[in-house]
Parts: C-alpha cells; sequence; structure tokens
C-alpha cells in the first residue's frame, strides 16, 4: 500500500503544476491511478467471465440462474430420523443394540456419546426408552448424520444422472451449529415436479410378476432378488434398447420356476413377466425366445429387459434402469418444500429483471443529475455504479446461482451502491470547490469512514441469512454482502481518485 | 434537491418530534393487534404457514378457473392487469389431495409454476426468520456501537432503526403485505441499510467541526439525495415488479420503500433531535 501511496502524490504534484490542463491529460491521470486500473482490468475480467455472446439468435450470458429463471423444478426432503446424544456408564455399542431392540429401530453409533435413530419418534418417547436402558437423552436433533446424509445424496445423484439431466444439484441443508443434516434439496433444471418426484421423492417396492391365466398375475421375486443392474445398452443387431441386470441364486431359481409352472417358457407371449414399482408396471413383455428355452434347463442369472428402438426405448430404458435400482434410501423422507416453474415463465422473469434493472439504473442516474446538475459529475458516478453491477455478476458467476431474490438485491446494490458515492462527492465538495490535496485526502479518508461503517451495518444484518443454510434466501444475502464489500474495496476508492482529478482540472 | 431547506430548529423542536412518537405508538397497536389474533407481529404468509402457490399464465377467465380447481382450498385469486397472469393460492391440505391438485395443474396448465410448502417446515421456517432478524439487528447495533463508542450518539442510531422496522411491520400488516421469506429478507436489508443515514449524521454532527446548524443541514442534503436514489431504485423495482406480477420482488420493493420513508422521518426528526440534545447538553 506505501508505494502506490507515494506514487499518488507525485502525480498529484505534477498534476498541480500544469496550469491548463487538456480532457485527454484527466483522463490520462486517471488510468495512471491503480485503484482506477484495477477497477478497470475487473470489469474487463468480469466482462469476460459472464461472456455475453448471440447463441441461436438469443443473447446467452455465462451466468449461472436459479430455477425461478430457467425453468425447473425442486424437491426439499426431510428424514425421518434423528441424531441424539447421550451419557450413560453402559458401552455405547451394547446400548444402540438395546435400542435397536426397544424401539424396533436401526439405531447406530454415529460419534462419541452421539446415536443416529432410523425412525421418526418425538424427543420424550425416547427419553423414557433410554432411562429404560440406564442412559439419559442430553440432545436431539431431527436428521441424519453427515455420513448417512453423504451416502443418500450419493443415491440420488445416481437417479438423477441415470436420466441424463445436463443441470441438477443435490444439496444437504445442515443449520448452523450442529453437524446433523436436516434436509436434502434435490434441484432439476428442465423438469417438471411430477417427473422430479418419481424420480427421487420415494423409496420404491420393485417386484416381478409373471401372467398367469387371463388377467391374473402372481409374484415372482422382490427387488432385494436384483443384486446389479447395468447401464441401458442398444442391442446391436435388433437395434432395441435394454437394461441389463442380475439376479441373486435364490432369485433365479425362482424366476426359472415360476416361468416353467406357468408355462411361460413353452408359450411366452401368453405370460408376460411385468416389473412393478410401488403397484405400478413400469415393464411389461414376453420372455425372449431363446430365454425361455434356456430356462427349460438352468436358471439364469444375468437377464437383461428391452425396451424397444429409437429415442423412446432409449429413455424408458433410462427409467427403467432407476426403477430397477429402487433406489431405496436408507431412511424414510418427508417432502418439506417442492416446486416448479416453467422455462416460458422463467424466460418472462428474468426479462422483466432486467427491465426493471436498467430503468432503477437510469432514475438513479436521473436523480443524481437533478441533483448536481453536472455531466462531469454524473457520468463518472453512473459508471461506477454500473461497473460496480458487472463485476459483481462477474465474481457471482463463479460463486452463486441468481435468483429472483439475488436479482433484487443486486437491483439494490445499484440503489445504495452510488448512496456512497454522493458521500464522497459532497464530502470532497463541502463548501466551495476543490480542496488543496492535503484537505482532499483528510476529506476523502472522512468519507471512507462513514462509507466504511454503512457497509459494516449491511453486513453483519446480512450475516444470519448467508450463514443459514435452511434458507433459500442465501443468495440474496450473498448477492447483497459480495456488493457492499466490492463497492467498499474496489469502486469507492477508484471512485475518490477520478472525482478529485475532475474537480481539480474544471477549476 | 436544493428547494427545500431543511432548519433544524423547525423539525428537532419538541412539537415536530410528536409526529414520529405518535407514528410509533400507532404502529405498536397495529402490530399488537396482529400479534394477538395471529401470534406473530405481522401477519404470517405462505412460506411460514404452508400451502400450495401456483402461477398460471392462460386466456381462461377467472370464473373458469375457480371451477376448474372447486373442491381445492383456494384462496381468492390475484391477477396481474396487463398480462394474463393468474396468482393462486391454497392452503393446506393432505398429501394426496395435494398430489392430486399437481395432476390437475399440470394436466390442463402444463406451464404452471408450483411452490409447496409443508406445514412443520413453515413453522420450522418462520423460527429461522425469527432469529435471522434478531441477530440481524444485534450486529448492526454491535456495529454501530463499536464506530461510535459513545452511548448516547449509538443508542439513537439503534432506536431509530428498531422504530423504523416497527413502523415497516405496521406499514406491511396495513398494506397487506405478509411476512414470507422474501420479505424477511427485505427486512433484513432494511436494518442494513436504514442506518446508513443516521450513521452519516452522526458522523457529520460528532466528527466535522463548525456550527451544529450548518452540520445538520449539511447531512440533511447529502442524507436525503442518498435516500432518493435508493428510493428511485426500489420505486422501478416496484413498478416493474408489479406490471409483470413478480409477488417476490414487488413486496420485497414495497416493504424497502415503506421502511425509507419511515427512516426520512426517523433520522432527521427523531435522531437528529437527540443528537442536539446530546450535543448542546455537552456543550453547556
Amino acid at each position: 500500500m506505501a508505494k502506490p501511496k507515494k506514487k499518488k502524490e507525485a502525480e498529484k504534484q505534477a498534476a498541480e503544476k500544469k496550469p491548463e490542463p487538456v480532457k485527454g491529460e484527466v483522463l490520462r491521470e486517471i488510468l495512471r491511478d491503480w485503484r482506477v486500473l484495477l477497477l478497470i482490468i475487473l470489469v474487463v475480467l468480469s466482462l469476460a467471465s459472464i461472456f455475453p455472446h448471440v447463441e441461436n439468435s438469443k443473447v446467452t450470458t455465462a451466468l449461472q440462474f436459479g430455477l425461478d429463471l430457467q425453468g425447473g423444478s425442486w424437491l426439499q426432503m426431510s428424514f425421518g430420523s434423528e441424531v441424539v446424544g447421550f451419557t450413560s456408564q453402559r458401552a455405547a455399542e451394547d446400548l444402540a443394540d438395546a435400542l435397536n431392540k426397544r424401539l424396533d429401530a436401526e439405531v447406530s453409533l454415529v460419534g462419541p456419546g452421539q446415536l443416529e435413530i432410523r425412525k421418526p419418534f418425538p424427543r420424550d418417547e425416547l427419553e423414557q426408552a433410554f432411562s429404560a436402558e440406564n442412559a439419559t437423552l442430553t440432545t436431539y436433533e431431527p436428521g441424519v448424520s453427515r455420513a448417512t446424509a453423504d451416502d443418500i445424496k450419493r443415491i440420488l445423484e445416481q437417479k438423477i444422472n441415470t436420466l441424463g439431466t445436463k443441470d441438477a444439484r443435490v444439496n444437504l441443508l445442515t443449520p448452523v451449529g450442529t453437524n446433523v443434516v436436516r434436509y436434502v434439496r434435490v434441484e432439476l433444471a428442465g423438469v417438471d415436479i411430477n417427473t422430479a418426484k418419481s424420480i427421487v421423492g420415494k423409496q420404491g417396492l420393485f417386484e416381478i410378476r409373471i401372467r398367469t391365466v387371463g388377467n391374473e398375475t402372481e409374484h415372482v421375486i422382490f427387488g432385494n432378488a436384483i443384486t446389479s443392474v447395468g447401464n441401458p445398452q442398444q442391442d446391436p443387431t435388433r437395434m432395441s434398447w435394454g437394461v441389463p441386470f442380475t439376479l441373486s441364486e435364490e432369485g433365479a431359481a425362482a424366476f426359472r420356476e415360476a416361468a416353467n409352472k406357468n408355462g411361460a417358457v413353452t408359450s411366452p407371449e401368453a405370460h408376460p413377466i411385468s416389473m412393478l414399482l410401488d403397484n405400478i408396471t413400469v415393464f411389461s413383455a414376453p420372455l425372449a425366445p431363446e430365454l425361455a428355452k434356456e430356462l427349460l434347463t438352468q436358471s439364469v442369472q444375468r437377464l437383461s429387459a428391452s425396451t424397444g428402438s429409437g429415442t423412446i426405448g432409449m429413455n424408458q430404458a433410462q427409467n427403467l434402469e432407476i426403477h430397477l435400482r429402487a433406489g431405496a434410501l436408507p431412511v424414510d423422507v418427508q417432502v418439506a418444500n417442492f416446486g416448479q416453474v416453467s422455462a416460458p415463465l422463467g424466460e418472462y422473469f428474468k426479462l422483466m429483471c432486467f427491465i426493471a434493472g436498467s430503468l432503477a439504473l437510469l432514475t438513479v442516474g436521473l436523480v443524481i443529475y437533478i441533483r448536481y446538475r453536472e455531466p462531469a459529475i454524473v457520468f463518472p458516478m453512473v459508471a461506477t455504479n454500473f461497473a460496480e453491477v458487472i463485476i459483481l455478476l462477474g465474481i457471482a458467476r463463479f460463486i452463486q446461482q441468481l435468483d429472483l431474490a439475488s436479482l433484487a438485491a443486486l437491483i439494490a446494490v445499484v440503489g445504495t451502491g452510488i448512496d456512497q458515492l454522493v458521500v464522497i462527492t459532497d464530502e470532497v465538495l463541502h463548501e466551495g470547490r476543490v480542496p488543496s490535496p492535503a484537505l482532499y485526502q483528510k476529506r476523502l479518508s472522512r468519507a471512507l469512514a462513514i462509507i466504511m461503517v454503512a457497509a459494516g451495518t449491511v453486513i453483519f444484518a446480512m450475516l444470519p441469512l448467508a450463514l443459514m443454510d435452511l434458507s433459500t434466501l442465501r443468495g440474496f444475502a450473498i448477492i447483497t454482502i459480495l456488493g457492499v464489500l466490492i463497492g467498499v474495496f474496489i469502486t469507492r476508492p477508484a471512485y475518490g481518485k477520478i472525482i478529485m482529478v475532475i474537480l481539480s482540472k474544471k477549476n | 434537491m436544493d428547494w427545500f431547506s431543511y432548519d433544524i430548529n423547525r423539525y428537532t423542536s419538541p412539537r415536530m418530534v410528536a409526529i414520529p412518537l405518535a407514528i410509533f405508538v400507532l404502529s405498536l397497536i397495529v402490530i399488537g393487534m396482529t400479534y394477538s389474533s395471529t401470534g406473530l407481529p405481522i401477519k404470517p404468509g405462505m412460506d411460514f404457514t404452508g400451502g400450495t402457490a401456483v402461477t398460471i399464465a392462460t386466456n381462461d377467465s377467472e370464473a373458469s378457473i375457480q371451477n376448474y380447481f372447486a373442491g381445492f382450498p383456494l384462496e381468492p385469486i390475484t391477477r396481474d392487469v396487463t398480462s394474463t397472469l393468474y396468482l393462486l393460492k391454497f392452503t393446506t391440505m393432505s398429501a394426496d389431495q395435494n398430489q392430486q391438485l399437481i395432476d390437475k395443474i399440470n394436466a390442463r396448465y402444463p406451464d404452471a409454476s408450483v411452490d409447496y410448502i409443508d406445514e412443520t417446515f413453515g413453522q420450522t421456517l418462520q423460527g429461522q426468520a425469527l432469529i435471522a432478524l434478531l441477530f440481524s439487528f444485534i450486529g448492526m447495533a454491535a456495529v454501530v456501537f463499536i464506530a461510535f463508542r459513545t452511548f448516547i450518539p449509538s443508542i439513537a442510531v439503534v432506536s431509530c432503526a428498531f422504530i423504523d422496522m416497527v413502523g415497516t411491520a405496521a406499514g406491511m400488516t396495513l398494506l397487506g403485505i405478509p411476512l414470507t421469506l422474501p420479505t424477511t429478507a427485505a427486512l433484513l436489508m432494511l436494518i442494513g441499510y436504514s442506518v446508513d443515514s443516521d450513521i452519516l449524521l452522526t458522523m457529520r454532527v460528532l466528527k466535522r467541526q463548525g456550527k451544529l446548524e450548518d452540520k445538520l443541514a449539511g447531512a440533511f442534503r447529502t442524507g436525503m439525495i442518498m435516500t432518493s436514489t435508493t428510493l428511485a431504485a426500489v420505486l422501478s423495482l416496484w413498478i416493474v415488479s408489479s406490471l409483470a406480477q413478480i409477488e417476490i420482488i414487488k413486496y420485497m420493493a414495497a416493504v424497502l420503500f415503506v421502511g425509507l420513508l419511515l427512516d426520512i422521518m426517523n433520522t432527521w426528526i427523531t435522531n437528529a433531535a437527540l443528537l442536539k440534545w446530546y450535543v448542546e447538553r455537552k456543550g453547556s
């Protein structure tokens, strides 16, 4: 910091010696200041990172938009499970076993003095159970341990990935000050809520049945007989899509027995095999002739369900794969919040936000003009304000999805950012026109002191929202804080320099 | 904005202070009445009570929509004046009925936007929002006290922010703006921004040399332009979002607008009067 300051002093003195400055000189002097240079470099970098370009005759950028602006659906779920702290003289594993039997629920040790109980119980019921087992319950929090949550996240991601959705997120939400994960939030772009729900919302009961007589069917095996599921594959000769899967030995035996008993091996068309997820048929087809023949003599563990050719067949295969995996989560989940926004509506909101933002910038510029009536002051002010927005977007592109609320924060930054420029201008202009460099410096630092305190109050007021993982308004807080920080450290010091040079040359 | 001047002796006289005081008392009464009926100082919206909000873009008539969703707990429909956007709100219903609703919506209006909040989740969010408001206020107050390190000026700034919040809460009730996650965020932002002009005022009065009247008048000039730029930005946000029926932003902008208007009064009457009293007492 020391060097540039000295340089600035020198510059200032050099500037003062010149009696009749010309416009180009003003510009050159402004551009020589490191704060102004930093501002310009950041604006250029930000523009590059936002990368506005035309694609399919539409303006596109690299900005990430939230679901409410790009269309898609989200699903937030809580867990039918709790993590409790306890104290006891007994060995922890021993206590977990005893509670397991008493509560008829999966109880596991997840940390020192911490148990995860995978069934929903109210606190008082658990307190009773613990005291009956000579232990004391000390803490109670609904949710799952980090390890379990990571498992859940993996399973959900797997289900989503197989669908091939390009823009999907699974986030775990943990309240501040605990290590217990309270919610899992799934966001899927370009998918409606019913599809999203069917993908992630429930644990499936998978079953294979066979048609016996008429429309009657009979149970063959459940999903637990399936040991592995492969990725959808296209048969090179028939071009049809299919999902390979493997049955356990017992499962394969049961499958063969059912096929033989009902005559599917001899007349496959009359006895199709169906796959059901939660009692809804997701797939139904007769045995392939080769398989029917093979099942006459022996049981077969490696099977494949064929869904047909083309895009439809491929999509069906992808869905079937998820169903075959049945995606059972380790704990029950309950939907806390879900929603969908259609792509056209999101597009409309985006456009409206752009209009609102532009209008805000314009009206703010107008108010400033009415106050100062001096283009040499108004233009740098509005330009600085605009630079602030560009830099904010440039940084936000890497850390924050822009949703409706964060765009509102962005527009508020336009309104409040210029406040601080007003403070600087008025402080510097106080009583008459141009102060001496020493006085200018004093006044600028006094203005910056006001700005620092004001920035501090905003940052601290927004901090709870930025830290609280439960809230969907994190983006709003992050954009506000980021905007204030950029203003305090980058754009306002640069503006202080710009306005000083302009004012000193004007007189 | 030179067309009206600020005369400290006129604006900070005890008689002038009676106006913000009366508004404060009235606000407390409004809040008290809301509290006694809802258990919260501001009527909670769907985010906190649970329910389903649906936005539909359609040329169908309101009656036709009413008819289509007959049997579901539909609240009065709000409609956009300029375009064909409808906002529908349903109170809480069973999971089965809710699924039926979603299916029905997607069958006729596949481009609808839907937002469902579970009742228990809403309560959790409500608790979180109140905690956020509390900590936000404490954080702001801490910054103010650290910055000024003198009790009376600091407490003056913090009380003005508090009076702003109380007035805004009452204003929300009167304008029918519910307390939701977005309006909570707007209130948090207001906590941070409403003290801006108070800080400017206090800094100018305490740290500058000169006549008190001049310092106050100078601070007023700067402070008014600051607040008016923010008001201008917020107003344009409100106009566009009202026309476009973006409820989230419309409510946020309205809350900020009401809060900042109240802040003008509280800064330049209440806070200025307290500060004047403090400086004169110290001087004598």
